[in-house]
């Protein structure tokens, strides 16, 4: 519900994802770390959120 | 109105002399025109001095947290629905309270009938389901169920969902055709749009926190806001500050808002904070088809588990 | 004392007149509610409105103000010492200011500058600043200023008094920086007698408008601890839910809070306006909490207001009867009726 939440609010949905690994299972890690990185790469860098220096 | 007056004060009169409780909570007149007053009535002569009209807007759930005494308590729908709420989080036990139910017709906005004249408005005056207003140029007469607030128009549990009286007859549950039509249209926008939709409506946010005080869910001893250490978000006026305290603010509200509309009714700047917590309760309903505050048996969705929760977004 | 005639045609040419030399500060709409905000180039001030929601403090008195910055950037002499923000002070006038809430502004001043404390901040913007201020014609039903010591035609903490006359303004210059701001926008054409007397005829209408009697006679004389241990706060404060509109909306409440915020290499210092509401407030770093109860914090506000400050200052209460705080509870709790019950108190023996 937090994610939909946030995806309401303007958050880009690959944004925040959510996973359930394992400390046995590895290279479900790796293969999850390496989408969750590819995803947000592909949306740019995040504005929403950031705090300007004001 | 009139006759559930009479009836709220001959209960709550007769439950002081009993001495069945030690206190009735309820609403008072005002001062002002459209105004009611949460009160404590400690005796008999002060229970003559409840009332209720078209303007209890606020919710007197919040009035009860971690009370000692026996008290009882006046409660339309969402008030009712917030005191299982209270009961179900152990805010309150439900041997102490003495609930007076009053079915709901509904609240109106004052704002709104304030754009109806020119004037400001001084007089307020209510019989059955039509009101007068009048300023000192103009008077009109209304219908309250034109000007409902939005979440009264909205609401489906108008009859109060625990009770150990009941003022007057139960009311016909309205049926709503798209509950949620506001929340689609939200979801129908892409990301950028609805993030410059949340912008634009907490335009104007003064921090006042009445949104949050005037919520019967905010209780927590010191609010995430309010800590210093670690200090959770920054306290200026600045926008990412003002939005995070908004999201993290509903969010502590999921599947617990009973969509009362205190928040709306406190906030000096009208703000329309619902946006946030229409969606949580939107979702509520749809992912575990639950609606808050129904039954005291039953815990929030988010506060238990169950093996069928559904956990698509886990990848 | 001069009194200038200005023609409602020619308003809007003489405030564009004076942007020139000073930033203009007014009320404005912002979405439903009105608000004072700096006015961009092509807005106008909307001289309508009685009651804006939030009071025009924040022209002296941001919600948020930066007070000082560092750097932490150890490459630079200065680093890590605080020195004051950068801040605008050139010339600035508010136009439309009700009196009741320059009354307010003179009110605060004697909180933020002292004989023995100046507040740079409070007071540099104030002393940029010309009060532009305009008359109230209509009272509104929660207007109680006359009981305050101020009324809808006041001139006390105003240079400039305007008094709307359907078709144009009078405009009583109270100082030399009223009268600067006046010759600055190009207002010279002197009222005639006539103009003076129907001004009066409006004085006196809109202070007989205010139907609302506030006592205060006794205030003065009662017993402080009598007042701090009435059994009335209990009742007052039941219905309160701390949030803190009443001091947000208030123009003479001033209470702030001091943050450090640090971005990458830069530090900021800067405050924002606080509320005796909170309990945080008066949270100790011991833990200990003197106000941890809702109605010491109730009790606090309206001894404040018109107890405390009237003691201290012999000023009259810190209370100008606008009756913001009165329209915007959510709870209704009456200034107008605390104030009443404290002047009519008297202890059991």
């Amino acid at each position: 519900m937090m994610a939909n939440l946030l995806e309401h609010m303007g958050m880009e949905k690959d944004r925040v994802q959510f996973s359930w690994i394992s400390s046995a299972e590895a290279t479900k890690f790796a293969t999850v770390a390496r989408e969750v990185a590819q995803s947000v790469e592909a949306l740019g860098p995040n504005t929403k959120f950031v705090k300007g220096s004001d | 109105m009139e006759s559930y007056i009479e009836q709220i004060r001959t209960l709550a009169v007769d439950l002081l002399k009993s001495g069945k409780v030690d206190v009735v909570i309820g609403y008072r007149r005002g001062s002002v025109p459209m105004a009611t007053v949460p009160f404590m009535a400690r005796t008999p002569e002060q229970a003559k001095q409840l009332t209720w009209d078209s303007h209890c807007t606020l919710n007197l759930a919040n009035y009860l947290t971690n009370r000692q005494e026996k008290i009882g308590i006046i409660a339309k729908g969402c008030d009712s629905r917030n005191i299982v709420n209270h009961i179900v989080e152990n805010k309150i036990n439900r041997d102490q309270l003495h609930i007076i139910g009053v079915p709901c017709k509904g609240m109106v906005n004052p704002k709104e009938l304030q754009t109806l004249l020119d004037d400001e408005i001084i007089s307020c005056a209510e019989t059955g389901s039509t009101l007068t207003i009048a300023s000192s140029q103009a008077e009109i007469k209304i219908e309250r169920e034109d000007h409902l607030r939005n979440n009264c128009s909205l609401c489906t549990h108008r009859n109060p969902v625990i009770y150990d009286d009941l003022v007057g007859e139960a009311v016909e549950e309205p049926v709503l055709d798209d509950p949620f039509k506001d929340v689609n249209a939200i979801e129908a926008m892409d990301a950028d749009e609805k993030w410059n939709y949340f912008d634009d409506l907490l335009d104007g946010c003064i921090r006042c926190y009445a949104c949050r005080n005037a919520c019967p869910l905010c209780y927590c001893p010191t609010c995430f806001v309010d800590e210093s250490d670690p200090q959770w978000v920054g306290k200026g006026q600045n926008d990412t500050d003002i939005k995070t305290f908004h999201f993290l603010r509903a969010f502590h509200c999921a599947g617990r808002c009973t969509d009362c509309g205190a928040c709306e009714a406190a906030c000096p700047m009208d703000i329309h904070v619902r946006a946030f917590t229409r969606k949580l309760i939107k979702d509520s309903k749809e992912l575990f088809g639950w609606e808050a505050g129904m039954d005291i048996s039953k815990r929030p969705p988010l506060d238990t588990f169950a093996p069928d929760d559904p956990n698509d977004f886990i990848k | 004392m001069k009194v200038i005639k200005i023609d409602k045609n020619k308003w809007t040419k003489g405030l564009d007149t004076a942007r020139e030399s000073y930033q203009l500060f007014g009320p404005v709409k912002i979405k439903e509610n009105h608000c004072f905000a700096p006015l961009k180039r092509d807005q106008q001030p909307d001289m309508t409105v009685v009651d804006t929601v939030l009071s025009p403090k924040s022209t002296v008195f941001p919600q948020t103000e930066k007070l000082m910055t560092a750097t932490l950037d150890t490459s630079k002499p200065n680093h890590h010492l605080m020195e004051r923000a950068d801040t605008d002070y050139s010339p600035r006038a508010v136009i439309g200011i009700r009196p009741f809430d320059a009354r307010a502004i003179d009110l605060v001043k004697l909180n933020f500058d002292t004989k023995d404390h100046r507040d740079p901040y409070w007071c540099d913007a104030h002393d940029a600043t010309t009060f532009v201020g305009l008359a109230v014609n209509t009272p509104s039903q929660f207007d109680f200023s006359t009981s305050m010591d101020s009324g809808p035609f006041d001139e006390k903490g105003l240079d400039v008094l305007l008094v709307d006359m359907d078709t144009g303004y009078l405009a009583k210059i109270l100082t030399p920086k009223g009268e600067a701001f006046m010759a600055c926008a190009g207002f010279n054409r002197e009222a005639t007698a006539g103009d003076l007397q129907k001004m009066e005829e409006l004085k006196k209408a809109a202070e007989q408008a205010i139907t609302t009697q506030v006592e205060t006679d006794n205030l003065r004389e009662k017993s402080l601890l009598d007042l701090h241990q009435a059994p009335f706060w209990d009742d007052v404060a039941f219905s309160c839910i701390n949030c803190g509109t009443c001091t947000f909306v208030c123009p003479t409440c001033w209470c702030f809070d001091i943050q450090d915020e640090t971005k990458g290499n830069n530090t900021t210092r800067f405050r924002n306006w606080d509320s005796c509401m909170s309990p945080l407030f008066t949270l100790h770093g011991s833990g200990h909490n003197p106000r941890g109860e809702k109605t010491q914090r109730v009790r606090q506000r309206f001894m404040h207001k018109l107890k405390y400050f009237l003691d201290k200052y012999d000023q009259g209460t810190m209370c100008v009867g606008c009756g913001r705080c009165v329209k915007s509870c959510p709870v209704n709790i009456d200034i107008r009726e605390v104030c009443n019950v404290m002047n009519a108190y008297e202890p059991q023996k």
